[in-house]
């Protein structure tokens, strides 16, 4: 099934490069070309021949830019970025870059978005975290324009979470803080603000600023009447006084009695960890000096 | 010689003494202790006539004016030792009876034994359960908390959901307007269309007409 896959895509293929190259009547010969090619991809990608399958998808984008149907032309580079996601992802995100400027073009910023959005969490799994920020900004201001405040809301949330890791607290910080602020607004995500907050506490607790720490925490319970009673204000509480007193004991034992009853999760940590850290060469100095 | 007799007697005082503080000691207790103390007392008891016959021994060996003496004392002792017997057997047939009533209401006695003597392993029983229910508490908050950590991301989605549907539903509301134009059009369209066919009709059979009589004309001429 798959080899007769491909010798129909090679036919396919062949067929629209002659008539590409070769002369044909009435002015048809790009329309034909590009059903041609999209008969081909089709072919190549139930041949599960993902790199042949990509190249004729640019082949037919291009077809279609000749033809002026921009639209066209950038799902077929979607559809090759697609494949190309199996095989190379740099390609990938190549392909998904120039659909994403096609659609500017065509002013379907909703789509834009998502495909900036797809580039980004792309980036995120090869580690490349500075990118993956660009992108979901970018992903972020346009789910913005749109209105669409939900894929908004995400995308700045993963761009704090890799900026928090990064090192970029006060960033971080400002994002969570306005997301904090947003949900509490809506009835269906309330709920979910402590959580907002917690993370934007622990941020400002890596940046290991005592006064601005306290004054957040005030903040927070402005923000939100309801904060000052949940676990994660108590915990925040206790390490803010940890660090004040830069007491590690202290500090490890508030986080051991929150961590038994929900877990703390592999961002919280690593942040946790690195608060932890500068607490215990802080304590060390004190202890060289005296 | 009479002075072993003497000694032997001395002996006998304290056995006898002794025994008798024992019997009444066994009457109070009951059970094992009780059968412990009888034990105890027995060997006393043949303590007490092994030196009995020691003293018969002596006293025959000595001259017959201090035997009849140690003969009637020796016969007190022996009297003595006698009811010192009986006790201890009426305490045993009354421990009989008293064991065969213990096992007939074992099971009522023994509870109150094993309650009373058992004290501590009721609090520690008590302890172990409170504790247990400690960490059921625990685990159930636990549980409350992941339940709600779930219903947040529940809400979440909702959200977001709610959100897709109603930009969907906006999206619709400008199809719809776009179908409805794209129909005005396209009726328009075609009725220029069959008018444009018309006046090419028309204008055909004026042609032809024309023509046709431009022929006539022509052939009658």
């Amino acid at each position: 099934m798959g080899d007769h896959q491909m010798a129909k895509g090679e036919e396919f293929e062949r067929k629209a490069e002659k008539k590409v190259t070769g002369w044909g009547l009435f002015g048809s010969k790009h329309e034909d070309a590009a059903d041609l090619y999209q008969k081909a991809a089709n072919s190549f990608k139930l041949a599960k021949s993902w790199d042949r399958a990509a190249m004729v998808n640019i082949k037919l984008a291009n077809c279609n830019l000749k033809l002026g149907s921009k639209h066209e032309a950038a799902s077929a580079y979607v559809d090759a970025a697609n494949c190309y996601k199996k095989t190379s992802p740099k390609q990938a995100i190549s392909c998904l870059d120039q659909a994403v400027n096609m659609f500017l073009e065509i002013s379907r910023l909703n789509m834009a978005a998502r495909y900036c959005k797809e580039i980004g969490e792309l980036y995120e799994k090869q580690e490349n975290f500075d990118q993956a920020i660009v992108y979901f900004e970018r992903s972020a201001d346009l789910f913005q324009t749109e209105e669409v405040t939900t894929s908004a809301n995400q995308c700045r949330l993963k761009v704090a979470q890799f900026s928090a890791q990064s090192g970029k607290y006060p960033k971080a910080i400002k994002i969570y803080e306005e997301i904090a602020r947003h949900s509490l607004n809506n009835n269906l995500l309330k709920y979910g603000a402590r959580g907002h907050l917690l993370n934007a506490g622990i941020c400002q607790l890596c940046k290991g600023d005592v006064v601005a720490i306290t004054n957040a925490l005030e903040k927070y319970q402005d923000m939100d009447p309801t904060f000052s009673r949940t676990r994660e204000y108590k915990l925040l509480a206790d390490l803010a006084a940890a660090v004040d007193e830069e007491d590690v004991a202290k500090f490890t034992a508030a986080i051991k009695e929150f961590d038994s009853i929900t877990q703390l999760d592999a961002w919280r940590t690593t942040l946790l960890l690195r608060v932890k850290e500068t607490l215990k060469a802080k304590e060390l100095e004190e202890d060289d000096l005296t | 010689m009479s002075q072993v007799f003497e000694g032997y007697e001395r002996q006998y005082c304290v056995l006898s003494a002794n025994l008798s503080k024992k019997i009444t000691s066994a009457t109070l207790l009951n059970g094992e202790q009780k059968k412990q103390k009888v034990s105890e007392i027995k060997g006393g008891l043949e303590d007490a006539e092994a030196l009995i016959r020691k003293m018969d021994l002596e006293a025959r060996s000595l001259p017959p004016s201090v035997k009849a003496t140690l003969l009637a004392k020796l016969r007190e002792y022996k009297t003595d030792l006698n009811n010192l017997k009986t006790e201890v057997k009426r305490i045993t047939s009354s421990n009989a009876n008293q064991a065969a009533r213990d096992e007939l209401l074992e099971s009522g006695m023994a509870d109150t034994m094993m309650a009373s003597a058992d004290q501590r392993g009721r609090l520690l029983v008590s302890t172990e359960r409170l504790n247990q229910s400690s960490d059921r508490v625990r685990e159930s908050r636990r549980t409350m908390l992941e339940t709600e950590e779930l219903g947040v991301s529940i809400l979440h989605d909702l959200h977001q959901q709610r959100q897709s549907l109603l930009h969907t539903h906006n999206t619709l509301h400008g199809v719809d307007d776009n179908v409805s134009r794209s129909k005005k059009i396209l009726t328009n369209m075609s009725r220029r269309m069959s008018r444009n066919k018309w006046i090419i009709g028309s204008i055909i059979a004026v042609l032809v007409i024309a023509i046709i009589l431009i022929l006539y004309f022509k052939l009658i001429h």
